[in-house]
């Protein structure tokens, strides 16, 4: 049997995956140990291994068919546009992508002038004000603590995930638009869907099951 | 970034030594399939006008071509793809009452996509068109083909996933859903992603067989019996068309041994728009993408004046090279 690999986003999603995986069976030694730092865990018997990624890399991994399924993000799977399949809403690790700035920043927003965009996400946020606003910004990539941008005065608003708003109000921010919803899901290489159709279907089927399980 | 003199530009890159040797022995092989099928060579030039394939004979998107301008200021693009070079050459120079045409040919194809996606930006293709015979005969031609290329390749384990584009087309026409609605759709289930699909057609009032189809249709491929269940979605004469197309197809496959490499895939959505019919993908290990691609295209050749059937299929060399090379097929 072919060993089917998947890939996990390091931190809180890839906990709470890996006791997903566990309900329905599918465990492998070690992975649960918050000490290791071990990259890669592997269950021989049931020929599957997990690695844990940083988040973008895991669409890259999966595209190239280095692994053959992954776990990420919806933000991570916008803004990386790589050729997936994507055929499970895992549900959790919720949060919005939002357009968020002073409460004087709105105005910007209503007259469609020219503006900067801060953000982690350039091509969602081009996406959004490009293609749904119409409207001409600048954007500006940053790597973290977006928050600051509005504050020192690089950017007018930023687009970056909203999961509770709390990092926003203490920095006197907040949402000012929705771009969409975001929460975990599961994306599959193509040529794995195909080849290893049967095995991959029953693991999404058995996600999906002990989901719904969970739910009710 | 000093010595550019010696350096190629990203995605394009030298072969030599073992590996041309290998990719020249390959390409003889495939060579000869052709031939034995009885396909005739066809050479069209590496620049065209961009027209042909501008947007609206639906092929590779203009941002990803190569485009340049001839002294008169007409723009020029390097070819993407062989097909529609194939279909304009074929109107220009051959006569329609001596159809059905058969063709191969083999070149460079040039798209500059995104960077750092691990795409070539040039690369080799091998392919035939079949020009002038419409039928699941013709379809089945290809296929078999195709087939046959992949064990002269020196594979054993690949899966040629054959998709019906007419089926979706079929569902939509009687959806009532807009042309955007139905691309965004088209997107989703080419992406498999049925809870999308779902959530868009959640408040929509359309036939429950439509509605239950399009939700369906990401996650209906495999073995022959997918035949057997899009029977139930199969509402008008066009799908119950594209449905009985698809088991002629396997009736004639199965009967020659082919049935072992042939799966279904109703899902299966090219984003080029000027496929008609069936449309297909094969795989193998190795590599995260197929190694070739085709399908049927009924009204590309009407974009150069002159209306005819056609079927053809595609060999990505270089991904074909890469799977061979990781599974160390000799």
């Amino acid at each position: 049997m072919r060993t089917i690999t998947i890939a996990l986003t390091k931190g809180r999603l890839a906990k709470k995956t890996l006791q997903l995986f566990d309900q329905i069976g599918i465990r492998a030694e070690g992975s649960t140990d918050d000490s290791t730092r071990k990259l890669i865990f592997e269950n021989e018997d049931l020929a599957v291994r997990f690695f844990m990624a940083k988040g973008p890399d895991v669409p890259t991994y999966v595209a190239y068919g280095a692994a053959d399924m992954g776990i990420v993000g919806r933000d991570t799977i916008l803004e990386e546009n790589r050729h997936l399949y994507e055929v499970l809403d895992l549900g959790y690790g919720k949060c919005r992508m939002c357009i968020c700035g002073p409460e004087s920043a709105r105005k910007y927003l209503d007259s469609g002038e020219q503006i900067r965009v801060a953000t982690k996400y350039p091509r969602i946020a081009k996406d959004y004000f490009l293609n749904r606003k119409h409207q001409t910004v600048e954007i500006v990539k940053l790597n973290g603590s977006i928050e600051l941008a509005p504050i020192v005065g690089l950017s007018e608003v930023i687009c970056d995930i909203v999961e509770t708003g709390s990092t926003l109000r203490e920095n006197g921010l907040q949402v000012l638009e929705e771009v969409c919803p975001i929460s975990a899901r599961v994306v599959v290489n193509q040529v794995s869907m195909k080849m290893e159709n049967e095995r991959i279907s029953e693991i999404i089927r058995q996600l999906k099951e002990a989901l719904e399980n969970e739910n009710n | 970034m000093k010595n550019l003199m010696i350096h190629t530009p990203e995605g394009i890159r030298d072969i030599y030594g073992g590996e041309a040797a290998r990719k020249h022995a390959l390409m003889s092989a495939l060579y000869n399939i052709f031939m034995s099928y009885g396909y005739e060579e066809i050479e069209t030039p590496i620049i065209e006008y961009f027209d042909v394939f501008s947007n609206e004979v639906g092929t590779t998107p203009s941002n990803e071509l190569y485009k340049f301008f001839d002294r008169t200021g007409n723009t020029l693009v390097l070819r993407p793809d062989f097909t529609p070079s194939v279909a304009r050459a074929v109107s220009m120079h051959f006569q329609k009452d001596r159809m059905p045409y058969r063709l191969c040919y083999e070149g460079k194809t040039f798209v500059n996509s995104a960077e750092y996606q691990g795409h070539l930006k040039e690369s080799t293709q091998m392919g035939v068109e079949l020009i002038g015979k419409s039928g699941a005969e013709a379809d089945a031609e290809v296929l078999a083909l195709t087939c046959d290329l992949l064990k002269a390749a020196g594979l054993s384990d690949f899966q040629v996933s054959v998709g019906q584009v007419d089926f979706f087309k079929a569902l939509a026409d009687d959806s009532g859903l807009t042309n955007e609605e139905t691309e965004e759709i088209r997107q989703l289930i080419s992406n498999k992603n049925f809870f999308g699909v779902e959530e868009l057609l959640k408040d929509r009032k359309m036939y429950t067989e439509i509605k239950e189809g399009m939700t369906r249709l990401p996650q209906l491929f495999g073995g022959r019996d997918v035949l057997d269940e899009a029977e139930k979605y199969a509402i008008n004469d066009r799908a119950a068309a594209a449905l009985g197309n698809l088991r002629e197809i396997d009736r004639i496959l199965q009967e020659k041994g082919y049935g072992r490499y042939i799966s279904y895939d109703f899902g299966s959505l090219s984003k080029y728009h000027y496929y008609t019919g069936i449309i297909f993908s094969a795989f193998t290990y190795g590599t995260g993408e197929a190694v070739a691609k085709g399908g049927r295209y009924d009204t590309l050749l009407t974009h150069f004046g002159t209306d005819a059937p056609a079927v053809g299929v595609g060999l990505y060399v270089d991904t074909l090279m890469n799977a061979i090379s990781r599974q160390r097929v000799d």
